[in-house]
This record gives structure tokens, sequence and C-alpha cells, in this order.
């Protein structure tokens, strides 16, 4: 059950909660590029080229860096960038905080099958598949600041 | 009637013509008398210090008393000067004390006509603007207006995205509800 502070987040708030870590992750991972050129720049000047990782050491990357950011920062506060932006959190079984486990289980999932955000349209209690899975929530992480049209009591 | 008649230049004609009043009989007629009485007395004394034992006494007695009137006035002036400008400030103190200057000068002088006259581009061109400015902006804590402001701006555009999404939300959840025939959202 949840309170009116702490409403299940909808597909809207969590879709733009996504595109945004999706993009902070691409920022990370060029942050890691730019850094690791002027690394091979400072200790090889002569031989110096830019290097050009393969699709699949990028996609890799990109997972790997992906799930890390996910894992640490949902059991650090609960919130991604983007769930700050769009004011979401991710809360445990108990609306506390998720375990390191929980967290870093719940970013594998997410990672490796992001599609299952899209159950959260479809469940009634708006959840996803990671959050059936894993007994998770996404909650509005604020007062309510506007009355939601249909909402029933909670 | 006829008195008035034979006075063709009455008292207030001579009084309201200060040059008129000089060439009066009675004024002519009283200086011509005083004069005369001077000469007659500079006559006689002349002729009594041509006397022969009696002028020189008198020349010298004169002389004497020319000296000691220089003496007098010589010693003498510096503290009459002092008493009477002392009793002059005083008296100013007390004038002024009791004249409400403000209310005076606003009941006499035409401020407008001052002001008018004031050559404000002058002014301004003595006054360091630049520094002025650098003061009052010294003053004024900018950046932390500034900082305040863009906080509340960013605050309230943040709130406004949340609620949007909020809705978006429950407009999509509503919209699947209905498609799936179900009657509410069980959160």
């Amino acid at each position: 059950m949840t309170t009116p502070e702490a409403r299940t987040a909808g597909i809207v708030s969590r879709g733009a909660a996504g595109i945004v870590d999706v993009l902070v992750v691409l920022v990370a991972l060029a942050a890691l590029y730019v850094g690791w050129v002027f690394l091979r720049l400072a200790f090889s000047p002569r031989a110096f080229a830019f290097p050009a990782p393969s699709v699949v050491f990028s996609t890799f990357g990109f997972l790997v860096t992906a799930t890390l950011y996910l894992a640490v920062c949902w059991a650090v506060s609960g919130c991604t960038v983007g769930a700050v932006l769009t004011g979401v959190r991710v809360v445990g079984r108990t609306s506390g905080r998720l375990t390191p486990a929980t967290a870093v289980l719940r970013a594998l999932a997410c990672v490796a099958f992001p599609i299952g955000l899209a159950w959260v349209a479809v469940d009634r209690r708006r959840r996803s598949v990671q959050d059936i899975l894993l007994g998770t929530r996404v909650v509005y992480n604020r007062a309510r600041a506007t009355p939601a049209p249909n909402s029933l009591p909670t | 009637m006829t008195g008035r008649r034979r006075c063709p230049r009455g008292y207030d004609a001579v009084v309201t013509d200060p040059s008129a009043l000089l060439r009066h009989p009675i004024v002519t007629a009283t200086v011509g008398a005083g004069a005369l009485a001077v000469d007659s007395a500079s006559a006689a004394y002349r002729g009594v210090t041509r006397l022969p034992v009696v002028g020189a006494q008198l020349d010298r007695g004169v002389t004497a008393l020319t000296r000691r009137g220089e003496q007098v006035l010589h010693h003498g002036a510096d503290p009459v000067r002092a008493l009477i400008t002392a009793v002059a400030v005083q008296i100013v103190d007390e004038v002024l004390a009791a004249l409400d200057l403000t209310a005076l000068v606003r009941d006499r002088v035409d401020i407008d006509a001052v002001v008018s006259d004031v050559d404000i581009d002058a002014i301004i061109a003595r006054i360091d603007l630049v520094g002025l400015a650098n003061q009052i902006i010294d003053g004024v804590d900018l950046p932390s207006i500034i900082r305040e402001s863009t906080t509340t701006v960013t605050a309230d555009v943040m709130t406004d995205v949340r609620a949007q999404g909020e809705r978006a939300d429950d407009m999509v959840s509503g919209l699947f509800d209905r498609m799936l025939g179900r009657g509410g959202r069980a959160e």
C-alpha cells in the first residue's frame, strides 16, 4: 500500500528518467573515451592515433557503465540523475532504500531487459517486470503537487 | 483749505524726494547757520591763537588734547570693536533663534527659480558615477540575488515538469485502464 506522498510513478515519468539516464551514461562513456585518448597521447605521443573501439567493445562498455551507474545510484540514494529530474525514487519492499544486492540485480535486469519497463503501462500497480521480480517500486519523490485526475484514494 | 494751497510742496512731497529735501529752505538755512558758526569759531580760534601769551598756551593745550584723543582712540578702538562684535553676534543669534528659517525660506524664496538656475550637468560631471555605481554594487549582494532567483526559477521549472509528468502518467494509466476494461487503477 502506498501513502499519498509515495504514489507509484507511471510510464511517462519513468521513461523520461530512463532516457535521461541513457544520456548520462553516454556522456560518461564519452568522458572515458576522451580520458583514454589523453592518456595515450601523454604516454606515447609519437605513436598516437585516435582509438577506434569496436561496436562490441563499445556496447559492452555501455552496458557495464550503465549497470554500475544504476546500481550505485539506487544503492546510495535510490535516485539516478533522471530520477532526480523527474522526481521519482526507487524503493524496496518496505519503502526504504534498496540493498546493494537488490540494486545490482535490478540494474542488471534493467540493462539486460529494458523493455520490461513497458509493463508499467499495463500493470495495474504500475510495476515493471524488474519490479515484479525483485519486489521494488518506483514512487514519486515528493508530496503531491497537483491532484491527479481519476486517481483513487490509496 | 487755504493753508494747504499755500504749501504746494508739502511734507509728503519733500519726504518722498530726498534730493528735494536737501534743497528745502529750512535745511539750507540751517546748514548755512551751522557753516557760519563753524567759520566764526575757526576765525575766533585763529584770532585767539595769534594772541601773545594766550595763543601759545591754547595751541599747546589743543595739541595735547589732540594727542590724548588719538591715544584713546588708538587703544580704545579694539575693545570697543570686540564689544560691538560680541553684541552684534548675540543679537544675530537671538534673531535667528526666534525665526523659523525653514518656513521663512519656504514662504519667501522661490525655490523653483533657484533650482532652475542650477547647472545639473556640471554637478553630474563632478560626480564619479562609475565609482558610485561600484560602491552601490559592492553594497548589494548581487551574487546572492542571482543565485536565489536562479534557484527559484529552476525549482519552479522542475516542479512544473514533475507535475506534468505525473499528469501524463495518470493519463496513460487511464487510457490503458479503458483499453483493458479496468475500472480503475490499483497502485
